[in-house]
């Protein structure tokens, strides 16, 4: 009987997507390139340049600082003999099982800034999808990847 | 079957007359415009692209050789990156034979292989003899080793599944074809027309050319040219559908031998499907709007074969029969699959979740129309059609389970039915919004493989408990109260 997932990720996940986040958001401030420039130019209000850049940083700071402390928390997962259940989602929440017998392989990757902070993500996929499980404590992960593997071939020695 | 060989020549310009094929709305328009507009140049660019293609293909000819080793097909193939596909026999999820017009006339057929998942490439032999495809095919099937299969089949299918005796057989009557053509209503082909045309369409609907014709034909104003443009092109794609259907689906055979089911159909061209039963991942009964008021679908299989154009992944068991008739087909050629009673429903206090969900697209297109034409609030009165499409929708909602499957009806436009079996469903997942959180109903979603990627199959707004029976179903036995069929 598996009841709602209890497992976390690791807390240092919060670090390494805030560090994404706010590398990233720089991007925002390209939204108000355009009336600045209609400023220059056209003699477009000033206060459209001010909300402008308004938005851009409350973007930047909600988006970079705020979302990744949600989405942390948010995040549970569970590994049992019967499958993978995972549950996320900052608004819809989704709950996502994927049967051990149904899993193909199961692979860890980590990007530099994972890597930088001893992140790793679990993908687990089977002939129609693929799942992740985001930010795992590198040594976490590989235990992961081992027992899932181990589970498949209990599984298929079962049948 | 040793050595390498090639296939034969007719598949150098099978690879042309497949391009010409695919591309034949966007040629025939480009031969009307562009030889207006460039004059001979066009026709220059235009030879051009047909002999570099049978260029092509000629090298893609030669270069391509094909040999069986044991229970591997393995195929060299490629002109500048030259690619080795060996394909094992449990690897292999559907072969397909196809006799093409251009192949029937040198007594030739088209041979495809297809293995499972993703990165992986379907092994297309475009010409070689019938006797060899049997061959290769009953090799790959490892149906029998000896030689008297060879013999057995020299003359034609019909000699070879007769050799075999098919337990069971399903035609297609004539009159059904007919009745299936009228209501396919495949208007997927009005979208492609438009597609095409589109980009051409301002060469002939432009202000003057409207301004032309509203002057020269007397009580026509501009709306009704676009009325009669518009269906003009909706009968046309109508006749189009029609042909097709017939063509696709002409003497329509499916059989069931011990491993495998067969499918002939076609009229130009004859295609051969062979499934392995182990290889069908759910199946998937769809009546069309056009279709069920007459109690007729189409049986789909999903496989996990892979390919990589076409959109129709999905393999057409029965392309038009009777929903009563289901219970007596799985029975008589799938017995892995069975209607299991539909108990579950989605609660009444879902029903204005259901009768909203195809309003929010309304809303928004109307409030944006709104500002291009000042009487688009008229187009608010959409709300009531598409309410009442929620509302039947809501009514249609419904699955039900036994131990080894589920059935989960519900509507889109067509109203589909799928059977999934218990170890073929490969995730299960659960939603649930913050306006579904307040009325404790939850979305569940189930995954089946097909084509490259998965098919998925969902039911909106259920009461929590039961989306979570069923999201537990794939993994949890204990939970299922009625006994296995």
């Amino acid at each position: 009987m598996i009841d709602s997932p209890e497992k976390r990720i690791d807390k240092n996940a919060i670090t390494a997507w805030r560090t994404t986040g706010i590398l990233f958001g720089l991007l925002w401030y390209s939204i108000p390139v355009i009336p600045i420039i209609a400023h220059i130019n056209k003699d477009a209000p000033i206060w459209i340049v001010i909300l402008s850049v308004i938005v851009a940083i409350t973007l930047h700071i909600v988006v970079g600082y705020v979302f990744p402390v949600v989405r942390w928390k948010r995040w549970k997962y569970e590994v049992t003999e019967k499958g993978v259940d995972m549950l996320h989602g900052i608004i819809i929440r989704k709950r996502t099982m994927v049967p051990v017998n149904r899993i193909q392989h199961v692979d860890t990757k980590q990007g530099p800034i994972y890597r930088k902070f001893g992140l790793s993500a679990l993908s687990i996929s089977t002939a129609a999808t693929t799942h992740e499980i985001p930010a795992l404590d590198d040594e976490t992960a590989s235990e992961l990847r081992t027992l899932i593997s181990e589970l498949v071939r209990q599984a298929r020695e079962d049948v | 079957m040793s050595e390498f060989k090639r296939q034969h020549p007719v598949a150098a310009i099978t690879s042309l007359l497949g391009m010409l094929r695919q591309n034949i709305v966007p040629i025939a328009i480009f031969l009307v415009v562009g030889s207006r507009n460039t004059g001979e140049y066009f026709w220059y660019f235009f030879m051009f692209g047909i002999l570099s293609t049978l260029v092509l293909g000629i090298f893609g000819w030669l270069l391509f050789t094909y040999r069986v080793v044991g229970d591997e097909l393995q195929i060299n193939k490629g002109i500048l990156i030259r690619k080795k596909l060996y394909l094992t026999k449990d690897r292999i999820q559907v072969i397909d034979i196809t006799e093409g017009i251009l192949q029937r006339m040198f007594g030739l057929v088209k041979v495809e292989v297809k293995s499972a998942g993703s990165g992986t490439e379907s092994a297309t032999i475009s010409a070689i003899t019938r006797e060899e495809a049997e061959e290769l095919r009953s090799v790959l099937r490892g149906e029998s080793n000896s030689s008297t299969q060879s013999i057995d089949i020299e003359h034609d299918f019909e000699v070879e599944t007769i050799a075999k005796a098919p337990s069971q057989v399903w035609h297609l009557p004539g009159k059904d074809l007919l009745l299936a053509a009228l209501t396919s209503g495949n208007f997927g082909v009005i979208a492609s027309i438009l597609g095409a045309v589109s980009g051409q369409l301002e060469e002939f609907i432009n202000v003057e050319n409207i301004e032309y014709i509203t002057r020269n034909i007397p009580g026509l104003d501009n709306t009704s040219v676009y009325f009669a443009l518009f269906l003009f092109i909706f009968i046309v794609s109508y006749i189009l559908s029609f042909i097709g259907v017939i063509l696709k689906y002409s003497d329509f055979k499916i059989e069931k031998n011990d491993k495998e089911l067969t499918i002939t159909s076609g009229l130009l061209e004859r295609k051969h499907i062979t499934v392995p039963f182990n290889r069908i991942q759910a199946v998937r009964f769809v009546e069309g709007v056009l279709r069920q008021p007459f109690g007729f679908g189409m049986l789909y299989a999903e496989s996990a074969g892979y390919e990589k154009q076409n959109q129709e992944k999905s393999i057409v068991l029965l392309p038009f029969v009777k929903k009563e008739y289901l219970e007596e087909f799985f029975f008589e050629f799938l017995n892995e699959y069975t209607e299991p009673e539909t108990d579950v429903t989605p609660p009444k206090k879902a029903l204005f979740k259901y009768l909203r969900r195809p309003n929010y697209m309304v809303l928004i297109l109307v409030s944006v129309l709104w500002i291009f034409w000042e009487h688009g609030w008229i187009l608010y009165s959409l709300v009531v059609p598409f309410s009442l499409l929620g509302w039947i929708r809501f009514k249609d909602a419904e699955l039900g389970y036994t131990d080894s499957v589920i059935k989960l009806q519900y509507r889109v436009l067509a109203k589909t039915t799928a059977i999934l079996r218990r170890n073929r469903t490969q995730v299960a997942e659960m939603s649930i919004n913050p306006f579904q959180k307040r009325k404790d109903l939850a979305s569940v979603k189930l995954t089946a493989a097909s084509g490259a990627g998965g098919r998925v199959f969902e039911i909106y707004d259920l009461e929590y408990d039961d989306a979570l029976s069923v999201f537990k179903w794939p993994v949890e036995k204990e939970e299922v109260d009625e006994p296995a069929n």
